[in-house]
């Protein structure tokens, strides 16, 4: 099959509200069969007797070409919602052709907003997977021709990546997740509509092309979140040292802590606070973030000890209690920033 | 798709035909479709209309219509059909005698005497899809200016 290359007819159409409640459907239509164009020829042969001789001859031939029966099949490669960031985020889908004839299709793509951030997730466009490996490459996966696919031959499933990403800045830590929902439809280009709605002359092999039972129109609704927290994670361990050198927490050990905070997406105002858990008291000067000392008092640099737990009561809303915590501020899309301090068991 | 040559073909056979079918027994061969339409008296009405837009999984009616244009009998009538192979057989129209079948185009029988082999090398009943050719014998012989049909429905595989 040759793919075409040219730019995008592509065009996303951004709405708000609606509700995000819609998951990846599966269209499925009935086999291929018979390919359209096929001529059926049929003739009867019949013999009998006349008089003392047997004759024997055939009937006229009658010869019907089979139409072509337009049906298509479109559906999402990865169920539940797709985590969208700023960076392109690829939405697989896979279109098979479920005419007996061969067909392209013209795709539409929509982009209903969810309730909470209208329009901050975008679809940048709809392209062929040539390669089928899931991943948009930019130079080997061409967009479609006026938002069509090429022709497809009975059967044939063809590979799509629909990219979208979140607008950049949104999604930061305390914002909600932006969700939409991804309607993608696909449609043959002979045409569309009630199944059994015929098109003469218009089928493969000049016979006439007719709407199979899809309606020769397949949709699928992808629900799109951009990543909770902004697709940041926050990983905490711990590793205890005794006085005698054991890892045994008693009396005196100290325990260090280290949280791992992981960014899929470039936020700003990014922190970290932690509370020094009860029963043990924080090491002075333990403080480090990437390796880096921090001092414990609020100074120039990004994080401090607070004593009195003020702060922290404040922002969370929970009880005061002591605890440490660190700015780091604009943050890297994909980072990992890691926070370490100590505590001594009482 | 049509090549050329498969449209010569055609019209080539359909023209010998043409010349072979002026005997005293003369058989018309046709491929038709049901056209259902709401009657007046609120049923549905079914009559067979020309085909213009089989797809495959559509029901098809072959019918097979005889007329003796001669001045004498004709006894011992056979007609058969061998089934294009798109074509699968279901069973005998409504009002038409059922036709004998065959799986091999040799023997031929009722489907639940026939027999196909399987490929563990035994065999198996014939179902209807195993058809390929259909067949009529009269019983009696076809008076001089006598006509009648038969017919068989089948779908576009």
């Amino acid at each position: 099959m040759a793919i075409l290359l040219a730019g995008t007819g592509l065009q996303a159409l951004v709405s708000s509200p609606a509700s995000a409640q819609v998951s990846g459907s599966t269209s499925v239509g009935t086999p291929a069969g018979t390919a359209a164009g096929t001529p059926i020829i049929n003739t009867a042969g019949l013999r009998y007797d006349l008089g003392d001789a047997t004759r024997s001859t055939t009937s006229n031939t009658v010869t019907i070409v089979v139409a072509e029966r337009l049906d298509v099949a479109l559906t999402g490669d990865i169920g539940g919602a797709i985590v969208v960031t700023t960076a392109p985020t690829v939405v697989p889908l896979t279109l098979t052709n479920l005419d007996n004839g061969n067909e392209s299709f013209v795709l539409a793509v929509t982009l209903v907003a969810g309730t909470n951030s209208p329009g901050t997730i975008v679809v940048r466009t709809l392209v062929i997977d040539a390669d089928g490996d899931g991943l948009y490459d930019a130079t080997r996966d061409p967009a479609l021709v006026d938002g069509k696919t090429p022709s497809l031959s009975p059967g044939q499933s063809i590979k799509l990546l629909a990219i979208v990403a979140a607008a950049p800045g949104t999604g930061a830590p305390a914002a909600a997740p932006a969700t939409a929902t991804l309607t993608v439809t696909a449609r043959s280009t002979t045409g569309s509509g009630s199944a059994g709605t015929g098109y003469d002359g218009l089928g493969d092999g000049g016979g006439a092309a007719v709407v199979g039972p899809t309606g020769a129109s397949a949709s699928v609704s992808i629900p799109l979140t951009t990543a909770t927290a902004a697709g940041a994670s926050l990983f905490k361990s711990q590793s205890v040292r005794a006085a005698d050198g054991s890892q045994n927490a008693v009396r005196d050990s100290v325990i260090t802590y280290t949280l791992e905070a992981r960014f899929t997406d470039a936020v700003a105002g990014a922190r970290i606070a932690d509370p020094i858990p009860a029963g043990t008291v924080f090491v002075p000067g333990s403080l480090m973030l990437d390796g880096v000392p921090l001092s414990d008092a609020a100074d120039g640099d990004a994080g401090r000890f607070d004593a009195t737990g003020a702060q922290a009561g404040a922002q969370t809303g929970g009880p005061q209690a002591p605890g440490i915590a660190v700015a780091l501020g604009q943050v890297a899309a994909a980072s990992v920033h890691t926070v370490q301090f100590k505590a001594k068991i009482q | 798709m049509i090549s050329r040559p498969m449209i010569a073909a055609i019209l080539t056979s359909t023209a010998a035909v043409a010349s072979a079918a002026a005997g005293p027994l003369q058989v018309t061969s046709s491929v038709m479709v049901e056209a259902r339409s709401a009657a007046p008296d609120g049923t549905t009405r079914v009559t067979l209309v020309k085909p213009s837009r089989v797809t495959p999984g559509d029901k098809v009616i072959f019918i097979l219509a005889y007329r003796n244009t001669g001045a004498q009998p004709l006894a011992d009538v056979v007609l058969d059909n061998p089934l294009p192979r798109q074509i699968a057989y279901r069973a005998a129209n409504p009002g038409s005698p059922a036709p004998d079948v065959s799986v091999d185009g040799k023997t031929f029988g009722s489907l639940a005497t026939l027999r196909v082999r399987s490929p563990d090398g035994g065999t198996r009943a014939a179902n209807p899809n195993d058809v390929t050719s259909v067949r009529w014998r009269l019983a009696s012989p076809i008076p001089a200016g006598a006509q009648g049909q038969f017919a068989f429905q089948a779908v576009l595989k």
